[in-house]
């Protein structure tokens, strides 16, 4: 075992996977591909990957019911790829279990940012129990003792305000579907009431964020959710 | 006692006959008194009365009734010898016959007048309810409404307690029940009292079942719910027909679409991809050592002109769903300012030094909008503006409360201004203001805008501001006109 991080990509096009095969092995990964979701399910059972790049549309399984099967045994960061307008697709990809979703075409900037996210994260999962601080920029934000700081400074944020931040902060790095925020930090009945979210997301980004219009940590996600960004 | 008038008030049939009983009483108890001054001929008129009156009121049976009663009252109390059913003189039986056959005949005829009077009310009222039918259905252009409205005056005009209208059509069996679910009656028979098939030119579109407790469907009313019926199958085909009519005038218009599109597209399609093969075969061959400054202008172009194919592909996505009605909203509620901050960092991306300014105050309203679609609008504003406006002007995106139930949002440029003739043409699908080899499109980025502001209920506009070229449009800000609650905490 070499310490290079290995990834699977499942994906039925063959020129995407020869793209991404000598991208990411110019990148010191170890590359596996597979061109089915039957085959991609084996590979990753036999190659226990660090991470997994999962196209949606395969040839002979659903792209969700694979996320669903791999998170049946596995925590391995599951990164999703779709083409644009599938935001229903993506949702239910992410409700499967999927950490973060990229749209086709893409860049690849854009797809190592993701998939450093995704290890970290997994990095991070992994010693879940010790872990009650995150810190994200000049952000502290202690999610045993219920307080956030800023530079310094303690930030007061109302019961709810400091619910939805826990919540987006202990998943930090992945892509959390409204419904998912909104049962978790209000109720399965609120699950359709975005309102709400868009309501706390500005009250919170007005606390935490430098420039509450171009928001650095609280970053949406258009038609799909939120994502918690912890900076680089 | 009580209960007898209970079963008076209930039966209205009876009623007649016990009034002729009590006029011919009542003018028999008012001779009586007066019977020695009375000639007989007299007495046996003013016995008309009642008779006449009877059959008036109730119709031929308490004519008739009232008839047989003034004949025996005469014989008993008012022909010699007085108290018995006897006649003695041969006059008087003439009289008593006279009278029976006299009585009898008015009686039939005024109760045969009455009966058609009644019959001509009744046809009228349902004359009147079958226009009033006819009137509400021909006004409607949904399946669902028609059914509705139809049970809903089968259930008023019949007094019924239950009406069902059941459809079947190829993509979903309908039922609509009136009264509406909550107050169902539970006890009623599985079996409906009167049924009447909905029978279209070709099949059988459904059936109307009805259930009325106490009364029996009359014949009458048999007739007329079967008229409801074709009333209804009427209004149903017509509406089927539009339906399909409407589908067809959407493919044929989607075709010819469609080939516009290619011969315009092809062209927009193959210039990057023109620019992409240059650069890469160039940048692949060997016989040039590359200067790294050079390699990155190519690689640069390489990655703009996928970014513009992408680009077109979604517009041209968007564009084929808006023409075929098949834009679905996921609508929501969204911070305008977080949909237009994406789309003004992209444009500062791909302007040549143009300023983008928002000017979205903190307290407007959330527009309840597809935000993903909405971004697209944005971007296609932007994108033209940043096409039609000299390098390093301002582009401006405002937006403000218009009235409680919409935003107007403005994306104004410094560009040229468009002539009055073409303010309206723009939104055209390949409407091109400047000639096509100047600046690049396809000419369906407003048509796009459009068809998405229009799908939110929305209207977009062009106008010529002092020194620019502004497009506005309006959102809405209440669902039904209610603005969303957020709790406290």
């Amino acid at each position: 075992m070499s310490n290079q991080p290995h990834i699977l990509v499942i994906d039925d096009e063959h020129q995407i996977l020869r793209a991404l095969r000598t991208i990411l092995a110019a990148r010191q990964f170890r590359v596996s591909t597979a061109a089915t979701g039957e085959e991609g399910l084996a590979l990753a059972a036999a190659g226990q990957p660090d991470a997994i790049i999962l196209d949606l549309s395969l040839p002979d399984m659903d792209g969700v019911s694979v996320c669903q099967l791999l998170r049946e045994w596995t925590a391995t960061p599951i990164i999703v790829l779709s083409v644009r307008d599938g935001e229903q697709d993506k949702v239910q990809a992410l409700d499967a279990g999927a950490d973060d979703y990229l749209t086709k075409p893409f860049g690849i900037d854009e797809l190592l940012a993701r998939i450093r996210v995704a290890l970290r994260h997994a990095a991070a999962q992994a010693q879940v129990d010790k872990k009650t601080v995150v810190t994200a920029g000049p952000l502290v934000i202690d999610l045993a003792q219920h307080f956030v700081r800023r530079a310094g400074e303690e930030v007061k944020l109302t019961a709810t305000e400091f619910k939805l931040l826990a919540y987006l902060a202990a998943n930090a790095g992945r892509v959390l579907t409204h419904q998912t925020i909104l049962s978790h930090v209000w109720d399965p009945a609120d699950a359709d009431h975005v309102e709400y979210l868009r309501v706390f997301v500005r009250q919170l980004r007005k606390k935490l964020e430098d420039d509450p219009e171009q928001p650095r940590f609280l970053l949406n996600e258009p038609g799909i959710g939120y994502r918690f960004l912890v900076d680089e | 006692m009580r209960h007898i008038w209970t079963f008076l008030a209930n039966e209205k049939r009876v009623l007649p006959y016990l009034l002729s009983i009590v006029s011919t009483a009542i003018v028999t108890a008012g001779l009586l008194a007066i019977r020695e001054r009375m000639e007989i001929a007299t007495v046996a008129l003013l016995y008309l009365l009642p008779v006449g009156a009877s059959a008036a009121v109730g119709g031929l049976g308490p004519g008739i009734l009232a008839a047989l009663a003034a004949f025996f009252s005469l014989n008993y109390f008012f022909l010699p010898p007085y108290g018995t059913l006897l006649v003695h003189q041969s006059q008087d039986i003439l009289v008593l016959l006279m009278f029976l056959v006299l009585a009898v005949s008015i009686s039939q005829l005024v109760g045969r007048m009455t009966t058609s009077l009644a019959t001509a009310r009744a046809r009228e009222h349902e004359t009147t309810r079958l226009y009033e039918l006819s009137l509400t259905l021909s006004k409607l252009h949904r399946e669902p409404d028609l059914l509705t409205q139809l049970a809903q005056h089968t259930l008023e005009t019949f007094q019924a307690n239950q009406v069902e209208v059941f459809t079947e059509s190829e993509n979903q069996p309908g039922l609509i029940r009136m009264p509406e679910t909550g107050e169902v009656e539970t006890n009623l028979p599985t079996q409906p009292t009167a049924l009447a098939s909905l029978q279209g030119r070709q099949h059988l579109l459904g059936e109307i079942r009805l259930w009325r407790s106490g009364r029996p469907f009359s014949p009458a009313e048999e007739r007329l719910l079967r008229t409801y019926a074709s009333q209804g199958v009427l209004a149903l085909e017509r509406i089927r027909l539009a339906a399909s009519e409407r589908a067809a005038r959407v493919l044929e218009e989607s075709d010819r679409i469609k080939s516009a599109l290619l011969s315009s597209v092809s062209h927009e399609l193959r210039t990057p991809l023109a620019t992409i093969k240059a650069a890469v075969t160039s940048l692949r061959s060997e016989d040039v050592a590359w200067e790294a400054e050079a390699r990155r202008d190519l690689l640069a172009a390489v990655e703009e002109e996928t970014d513009h194919l992408n680009q077109l592909v979604g517009n041209l996505l968007n564009m084929s769903r808006i023409e075929a009605g098949a834009l679905q909203l996921k609508r929501r509620w969204n911070v305008l300012a977080e949909i237009a901050a994406p789309a003004a960092k992209r444009a500062r991306l791909a302007g040549q030094g143009h300023r983008i300014e928002l000017d979205i105050p903190e307290e407007l309203p959330l527009v309840y909008v597809d935000d993903v679609l909405m971004e697209q609008v944005f971007n296609n504003l932007l994108s033209n503006s940043l096409k039609y406006s000299p390098p390093s002007s301002v582009i401006k995106i405002t937006a403000r409360p218009q009235d409680e139930a919409t935003v107007w949002v403005q994306v104004d440029n410094q560009g040229p201004a468009v002539s009055e003739s073409d303010l309206e043409k723009i939104f055209d699908k390949f409407h091109r203001v400047t000639a096509a080899d100047q600046i690049t499109g396809t000419g369906l980025g407003l048509s796009i805008c459009k068809g998405i502001v229009a799908a939110h209920q929305g209207r977009i506009w062009a106008e010529n501001l002092a020194g620019g070229f502004a497009i506005r449009f309006t959102l809405p800000v209440q669902v039904e006109g209610v603005a969303p609650r957020i709790p406290s905490e």
